[in-house]
């Protein structure tokens, strides 16, 4: 099968890894991976900030860039939730019906990462393997958006080596949501801090979800955070000190000889 | 002068504040955690949840496309039934109908029912100029009045209060509004709870005049509905002369049939609760039963505003229970005043930008962005709200609201350069290109970013590029890629927008109607207007599905056990006997609560009493409150009784006599013959006549206003026996 890739802008400058473990993965499995040069930003800061024009402006860029793609992979949730379900909303408040009608038209073609593997490539055991131990945030686009469910736990499952542990308060929003990070830094932080306590609390080494952007939030946030008002989250006993972030895509991409 | 949200700080700097105060934080989080608890598990006991949200949201749909004649047809049926209907423009203009209806009563003081709209409309204050005093009577808002505080939430305003705060503030403060806190008192919830019901009890039988809000009006009956768990809400509706109930345009409902939805889905997404102890359901003014004065304020205050937003419109359809507040993590961080409104949470941030309200535009324009979007909310809401999508759409506004040719703010600057990166593949990778070498000039030091964006680098590393982008990668190890398309689009709509980038909307956050000086009649037709010009292009909605009305389970073919099993849940007793030895089990029931004396009611069975040694008046209809409130004990019949809740409902007929007899003894004791038992809410509704005021009772007086723990017993009866007559 051919399956373009719709990177996002995000993982393209500053996780290149995730992308190229998308590519791995999908090659592995025996599938044709594109690259569209010419793709850039879904628009989804832009959408979700108020900024109608300049996002819809974006969304119209990928949907022409992706114009004869069949297929297109996102390792991103709340990327694909914003190509899925955000272009038509905020298009109809725009009022602009044509717009409207292919975003509907296009929204079939999107699929998630983990969507698409369990969904429309029907695998769970990707031949991967990966020796650590893990635990799976559920970023809230994938959860409540996209109701992926335990898909990425399913493909998980399957990782030769691994040992999954659960987070405590999993469904629990980690505080980054886009601008909101920026716009609201006080309470944002208090979010991800909770989240990282819960994190610390499972005993993973490795906390990996489909969205690099809530895991930079937790990321950055845990490197800076020694001086920070502590975590009251009553039900996190730190049972570790620190973790790493990786997208799932990464463990997926992962095997014995490789890294 | 009551406190009020005027001058709030805008969210960001509201939730620095409350972020600081680690008792705050702490009372949140353990608040929020226990009603969510609750609420799961009540929601997951039943299989029709999903159906019964459904039903909800194409009832409020439907009364919101319809609303003008529903309203009309409303005002129609109170009138006929004996009440008076108003109208209110806005907040500043129901204030001056409530303060003239008090005012032409003489009466110096009300008793006031929990109502969200008279905070919206800050009727306190205007009440308090005139000289007229209200006292809040819902224990959560008599801790906030007492306090000199703001409500932080809908349904539990004190919920930022913990039992220790709850006993200060009585001991420091209840005396100065009336009768002191015994010195005594314990922070035992149930103490509390106890010394609220002294302070307010010759409150409520001195009370000339009640002012209440509204959870739903029925246009079909002209019906107003209230749920309540304490029984203050009761006290205020059935004992004094004038009743003043102030409702929003938006808690119109078609049928009174459309209760069996709210009656589920209402109380256990606000207090987790199967039922709510008490409903009360009235229709206009019934002849020697509760206020003989009635008067509905119908408000309007920037809903008819919102109706016209297609999308925002999609607010109105809420019931108040702050469902949505409990599952928010960002609410459960902040709590409520840091929102700068009445109306917090998720919930308020879609409603308070869209109402005429006290809030600064400031304020309002701050709290769309109050949230990650995390749609926690949203699966949470019982009328299927979209918050999050609503609060994208009201975004929008706010930005549209601000364009200018040059961006002016930092943030706009932001956004434009932004646009014009990711606006091209080949400025992206030069962008990314350059932040990779930056990262050899600046390490891996921690950047502290400038101006707006030191939002993200206070708390956090900024993270920049490690290596090549991907797009450079590719190219490197695939070589250039020839699938772009390079033939002309052939959808015109994918083109880009600058050639007709729109004018800013003219609505945006909704500027402020002046206080506008109407008569009634122009005040009806401007409101019942703008409804008609609101919905001028909506099309007719779907009819409601009724499939979560599940013909009679298997399991429940005789319902009676259930019932037992529920109504014993709320910490009443439950017994069961024959028709031949009722009369024992009365008096077996009288004897073990210690009542001695009794009201009865006329028209209930007069062999009831035959072996009760006790005093017993009988009331025609004719008692005085003082003669009822000696009686220890109340005996009745009822309507019918709802297993799957615990409920049993009481519907003015003879064997069950006026309201206020139930409601004043502190010992209830219900009879219910085993064929009287329906399964489920909707079995009850063709039993019951509207046009008779009604009161669902789910146990006995309780309250759940102290750090969310239930106790029972305030001010309606504290001991509730059901008594179940077999064959």
């Amino acid at each position: 099968m051919r399956i373009s890739l719709f990177v996002t802008c995000m993982n393209n400058i500053l996780y290149p890894e995730t992308g190229q473990a998308v590519v791995t993965v999908l090659e592995r499995l025996g599938h044709e991976v594109d690259y569209i040069q010419s793709q850039t930003c879904c628009g989804q800061m832009h959408l979700n900030a108020g900024y109608r024009t300049e996002g819809l402006d974006l969304a119209r860029d990928v949907m022409a860039s992706f114009e004869r793609a069949d297929i297109i992979v996102v390792p991103s949730g709340s990327c694909t939730s914003t190509m899925r379900h955000l272009w038509r909303d905020v298009a109809q408040d725009e009022n602009d019906d044509q717009l409207v009608a292919d975003a509907a038209e296009f929204a079939p073609k999107v699929f998630e990462f983990t969507e698409l593997l369990v969904d429309v490539l029907g695998v769970t055991d990707v031949g991967a393997t990966f020796e650590r131990r893990v635990t799976y945030h559920p970023t809230c686009h994938s959860l409540r958006s996209l109701r992926v469910g335990d898909r990425p736990l399913q493909l998980l499952r399957e990782v030769r080596g691994i040992e999954l542990v659960e987070l405590p308060e999993n469904d629990s929003c980690c505080g980054f949501g886009g601008l909101f990070a920026v716009k609201n830094p006080d309470t944002s932080a208090a979010m991800g801090l909770d989240k990282i306590a819960n994190v610390l609390a499972s005993g993973a080494e490795v906390l990996c979800a489909s969205d690099n952007s809530c895991l930079t939030h937790l990321a950055a946030l845990a490197k800076k955070s020694g001086s920070l008002v502590p975590t009251l989250n009553a039900n996190a006993t730190p049972s570790n000190t620190s973790f790493e972030v990786k997208h799932i895509a990464e463990i997926l991409a992962s095997t014995k000889n490789g890294a | 002068m009551s406190r009020t949200f005027a001058g709030s700080p805008d969210f960001p700097v509201g939730a620095k504040v409350s972020l600081a105060d680690p008792q705050l934080r702490s009372n949140l989080s353990r608040a929020t955690r226990t009603i969510r608890d609750k609420r799961n598990l009540r929601v997951s006991e039943l299989d029709t949840w999903e159906e019964l949200r459904l039903a909800g949201e194409a009832i409020k749909r439907e009364a919101l496309a319809n609303l003008h004649d529903l309203l009309v047809t409303f005002e129609k049926n109170v009138t006929e039934a004996g009440g008076h209907v108003h109208w209110a423009i806005d907040a500043a203009h129901a204030q001056r109908i409530v303060v003239e209806l008090v005012k032409a009563t003489g009466a110096q003081d009300v008793v006031k029912v929990k109502t969200m709209t008279s905070a919206e409309i800050d009727l306190n204050s205007a009440l308090e100029i005139e000289g007229i005093t209200a006292y809040e009577t819902d224990l959560a808002e008599l801790i906030v009045q007492l306090g000199d505080d703001l409500p932080s939430h809908i349904v539990v305003p004190a919920i930022h209060r913990n039992r220790d705060e709850v006993r200060a503030i009585f001991l420091e403060h209840m005396s100065e509004w009336g009768l002191k806190a015994p010195d005594d008192l314990t922070n035992v919830p149930s103490d509390l709870a106890k010394a609220a019901r002294l302070h307010l009890r010759e409150r409520f039988l001195a009370s000339r005049v009640g002012v209440s809000g509204a959870n739903f009006l029925v246009a079909e009956t002209g019906s107003v509905a209230i749920v309540e768990s304490e029984g203050n809400g009761r006290m205020c509706l059935t004992l004094p002369q004038t009743l003043i109930s102030v409702a929003g345009i938006d808690k119109v409902i078609p049928r009174f049939e459309d209760l069996d939805v709210f009656f589920q889905v209402l109380p256990r997404s606000a207090t987790g609760e199967r039922m709510n102890p008490y409903n009360s359901i009235w229709t206009g003014v019934t002849k020697d039963d509760g206020p003989q004065d009635f008067h509905v304020v119908l408000i309007d205050n920037g809903r008819s505003n919102a109706l016209s937003d297609r999308v925002g419109r999609e607010a109105l359809r809420c019931i108040r229970c702050a469902a949505c507040l409990n599952v928010c993590p960002v609410y459960e961080r902040v709590g409520g005043h840091a929102y700068g409104s009445v109306y917090p949470g998720p919930i308020g941030a879609i409603l308070t930008p869209q109402l005429n309200h006290v809030t600064s535009d400031h304020v309002a324009e701050s709290l769309p962005y109050a949230s990650t979007l995390c749609g926690a909310c949203f699966d949470a809401c019982p009328v299927r709200i979209d918050i999050p999508k609503l609060l994208v759409h009201l975004r929008g506004e706010v930005v549209n609201a601000h364009r200018s040719t040059l961006p002016t703010t930092q943030e706009q600057v932001g956004m434009r350069l932004a646009s014009w990166i990711f606006g091209n593949s080949s400025r992206l990778r030069a962008v990314a290109s350059l932040g990779a070498k930056s990262k050899g000039l600046l390490g891996d030091r921690n950047l502290a970013l400038p101006g707006w964006l030191s939002g993200w680098s206070r708390f956090r590393g900024v993270p920049v590029p490690k290596s090549d982008s991907f797009a450079t990668w590719w190219r490197r190890e695939r070589g250039d890629d020839s699938s772009s398309p390079s033939s002309p689009l052939h959808k015109r709509s994918l083109h880009r927008s600058e050639h007709r980038r729109s004018e800013p909307h003219a609505a945006g956050i909704r500027a402020k109607a002046p206080a506008s000086h109407v008569d009634q009649v122009t005040a009806r037709e401007a409101i019942l207007s703008s409804v008609r010009f609101a919905n001028r292009a909506e099309a007719t909605a779907n009819p409601v599905s009724r499939s979560y009305r599940r013909p009679a389970r298997a399991e429940l073919a005789t319902p009676v056990d259930l019932f037992a099993e529920r109504v014993s849940d709320y910490q009443a007793t439950v017994a069961f006997t024959t028709n031949a030895r009722l009369p024992d089990a009365i008096n077996a029931a009288l004897v073990s609560r210690g009542s001695r004396s009794l009201v009865f009611p006329e028209g209930a069975p007069r062999d009831w009493l035959t072996h009760f040694e006790g005093t017993t008046v009988i009331d025609k209809g004719q008692l005085e409150l003082a003669i009822i409130n000696q009686a220890d004990a109340v005996v009745t019949g009822c309507t019918a009784g709802i297993a799957e809740t615990g409920t049993v409902v009481l519907n003015s007929e003879p064997d069950q006599g006026r309201r206020i007899i139930t409601l004043i003894p502190d010992h209830h004791v219900v009879i219910i013959r085993e064929d009287q038992i329906v399964s489920d809410v909707p079995d009850v509704i063709e039993h019951l006549n509207p046009a008779r005021p009604q009161t669902w009772i789910s146990g006995p007086s309780a309250t759940s206003d102290i750090e969310l723990s239930r106790v029972e017993g305030v001010h309606g009866p504290r001991q509730l026996d059901v008594i179940i007559v077999r064959g």
